[in-house]
């Protein structure tokens, strides 16, 4: 079969600017949208898998393995772990168990961290007087804080201090993740180093920013352990995070997770439940499966929609010229060979509309911040998400032209050269 | 009064190069079938030049489309250089169409957004031959129908005479059998009219082609070797014409 030359295809396209650009625009928004969505899911599964480190083994209290933050263990028990377990990771004579605490609070900063100082003072001042600036205060955002020691630094592997310094305890100090300005929806600059942050109705200064890429770390704010278990008047930890050196059969050195398993059995009166790392946050990200669904649902819902609309754009463009259809198959040129031309028309305007909004995804949405309860995560749009958008927007022009055209094509050759 | 099975068959030696056998056509027009052409019959030599002529719904432009092959017969044979087009396939038939038709149309009918050049070449896409040759025919065509200076102009920067130059060269660079116009002066001023049926005729008579066309023009039909006339899909006869055409005398007491 021969076909139409391609400078046909190409030179249709600027028969109508109009036209064009609604079918560029359309294909670029539906092509966005997957980009977004595509990279929202990749993101959020990507931080949640990435924050488990590889040999990382946590343990919660018996009955709260769902959730961290519900855990309690006794505050003595990480001594106990780090004496008694043996093929926990050590250097320089330091175990690498790091106690935690993790809890969600509200936290203040800039504008509303001053407002809510300023009408402590106010409140002071005036004594007993009208207590309607404090009513008024603005609530915080919940972040995660993580009461940590300086073992964390080294059980944590992904996380390292990018600005200042470790933060020392009973001076109200914090360090701040890359992602926590997001978190809390202010600019950077009013988390730098130096600012304060309001928390439990007291300033604590920054001293300093880490980064952990790639995970939900980097959306908390991380305060010493015992400073955090001070504020939020509690005496237990939430979890213990080990680091085992792997197994070496030759050596008979190191420990898997199953020795850590075997400890928490032999020793019921410590009311311990090992996970490991990867696998706590891989529950966490199936707990998050159905927000992806409805992330990919509503992707392919508005898709559909910019489908209709393609084919309406389509259907217009290709009415339009039913004669000179006729006329080409008058010529000699079999339908198929006249469809095809259709087809490579309007993939040409998707994709083009999809290379658009991949530039777009690339250089404006990769990497963007976006909030979830879990804290925050960077939009992850990957070579699979842009093949994917490409594909969609192939997939726009392909199935947006194929009715149209056969319905332009319908009409025998006699009555599309009578067509206006 | 007109008649059916009317031989219209010519007295060559060979073959003629089309023949309609009972060729008819009908359609479907909501409950109504109408037919447009009514079991015709008719010869049509090599290099005969045949004018068509008929009031609206005579069945001229139906004939013409069935003999170009873009639209095919409801009964009847139509026989074209020996083959049978009538039971081609879809397919084949464009495939036919391609090699042995021309077709030049009323509003000439050239892609906008191809040049006059392009629009010469794109019957031959549909042939297999190298760019020079290609190329090559293209510029003969042009030159033939006097437009060679248009190779890059786009059909809204011609005249509607140059534009149906460029339509008659898209009809003749493949060397067809049969050219067919429909109408091909209709949207012409008189002048232009004039020109392209001159160049028709000429390119008839040099190239050795058969032209068909479909025309109300009289003076169009003139260049015509043979004229034929249509009423309600049947032809008529030339002495019926002839005694309908005669001035009524009145009759003596």
């Amino acid at each position: 079969m021969r076909l139409l030359p391609f400078a046909y295809a190409v030179r249709n396209l600027g028969r109508s600017p109009s036209r064009l650009f609604l079918s560029v625009a359309g294909a670029a928004m539906v092509v966005l949208l997957i980009l977004v969505a595509g990279g929202f899911v990749n993101g959020m599964s990507r931080a949640l898998r990435a924050t488990g480190g590889e040999h990382n083994v946590i343990l919660m209290g018996a009955g709260s393995e769902e959730s961290v933050e519900r855990s309690e263990i006794e505050a003595g028990v990480p001594g106990v772990l780090a004496a008694s377990v043996a093929g926990v990771r050590t250097r320089a004579g330091v175990a690498y168990v790091s106690p935690e605490v993790h809890v969600m609070l509200p936290v203040r900063v800039g504008a509303a961290a001053r407002t809510t100082t300023q009408s402590s003072g106010e409140q002071a001042a005036a004594a007993q007087g009208s207590n309607t600036a404090s009513m008024s205060k603005p609530k915080g955002r919940q972040v995660m804080m993580r009461g940590v020691t300086p073992t964390a630094a080294l059980v944590h592997e992904s996380v390292s201090l990018t600005e200042g310094r470790w933060p020392v305890s009973g001076a109200d100090e914090v360090l701040v993740g890359r992602m926590a300005a997001t978190v809390l929806g202010v600019a950077e600059i009013d988390v730098q180093v130096g600012k304060a942050v309001m928390i439990d109705g007291r300033p604590w200064e920054v001293v300093g920013r880490f980064s952990a890429p790639g995970t939900v770390v980097e959306a908390e704010v991380w305060l010493p352990l015992a400073d955090l278990m001070t504020a939020t008047k509690r005496e237990t930890i939430s979890c213990v995070v080990l680091t085992l050196d792997p197994y070496n059969e030759e050596t008979g050195e190191g420990a898997d997770f199953g020795d850590i398993a075997a400890f928490t059995k032999t020793r019921p009166d410590l009311e311990l439940v090992p996970m490991t790392e990867r696998e706590y946050y891989g529950k966490l990200a199936n707990f998050f499966g159905p927000i992806k669904i409805v992330a990919w649902v509503t992707a392919g819902l508005i898709a559909v929609g910019g489908l209709f609309g393609g084919l309406n754009t389509m259907y217009a463009a290709f009415a339009s010229r039913i004669r000179e259809l006729g006329t080409l198959q008058s010529i000699g040129y079999r339908r198929l060979a006249i469809v095809w031309s259709m087809i490579q028309e309007s993939t040409l305007a998707t994709a083009a509309g999809g290379l658009i909004a991949c530039a777009v995804g690339v250089f404006m949405l990769d990497g963007l911040a976006v909030r979830f309860s879990m804290g925050a995560f960077g939009l992850m749009i990957d070579e699979t998400v842009i093949g994917l958008g490409l594909l969609t927007g192939l997939a726009l022009g392909v199935v947006g032209a194929l009715p149209p055209a056969i319905r332009c094509l319908k009409p025998t050759i006699p009555v599309a050269l009578k067509a206006v | 009064m007109t008649t059916n099975h009317t031989n219209h068959r010519t007295n060559s030696s060979g073959p003629p190069l089309i023949q309609c056998r009972r060729l008819t056509k009908t359609y479907k027009k909501g409950d109504n079938t109408i037919t447009p052409l009514q079991e015709l019959d008719l010869d049509v030599p090599t290099g005969d030049f045949l004018a068509l002529m008929g009031p609206s719904g005579s069945g001229k432009t139906t004939l013409l489309n069935l003999i170009a092959g873009i639209d095919r017969p409801s009964g009847g044979n139509l026989i074209i250089g020996g083959t049978d087009i009538s039971t081609l396939s879809r397919s084949k038939l464009a495939d036919w169409r391609s090699v042995n038709v021309g077709y030049v149309f009323q509003l000439y009918n050239l892609v906008p957004v191809l040049t006059a050049y392009e629009n010469v070449e794109l019957p031959l896409l549909l042939h297999s031959m190298s760019a020079k040759d290609r190329h090559e025919k293209v510029q003969t065509a042009m030159q033939l129908v006097g437009i060679a200076d248009r190779h890059d102009h786009y059909p809204r920067q011609l005249s509607g005479g140059q534009e149906q130059r460029v339509a008659i060269a898209r009809a003749i660079v493949t060397d067809p059998t049969i050219i067919v116009g429909d109408e091909p002066t209709g949207d012409l001023d008189q002048e232009s009219a004039q020109a392209i049926m001159d160049l028709m005729v000429q390119l008839c008579e040099d190239l050795g082609k058969t032209l068909i066309i479909v025309t109300h023009d009289a003076k169009s039909a003139a260049y015509a070797k043979r004229t034929l006339h249509l009423e309600k899909g049947r032809l008529i006869e030339a002495a019926v014409l002839a005694a309908r055409r005669a001035p009524l005398v009145p009759q003596e007491a």
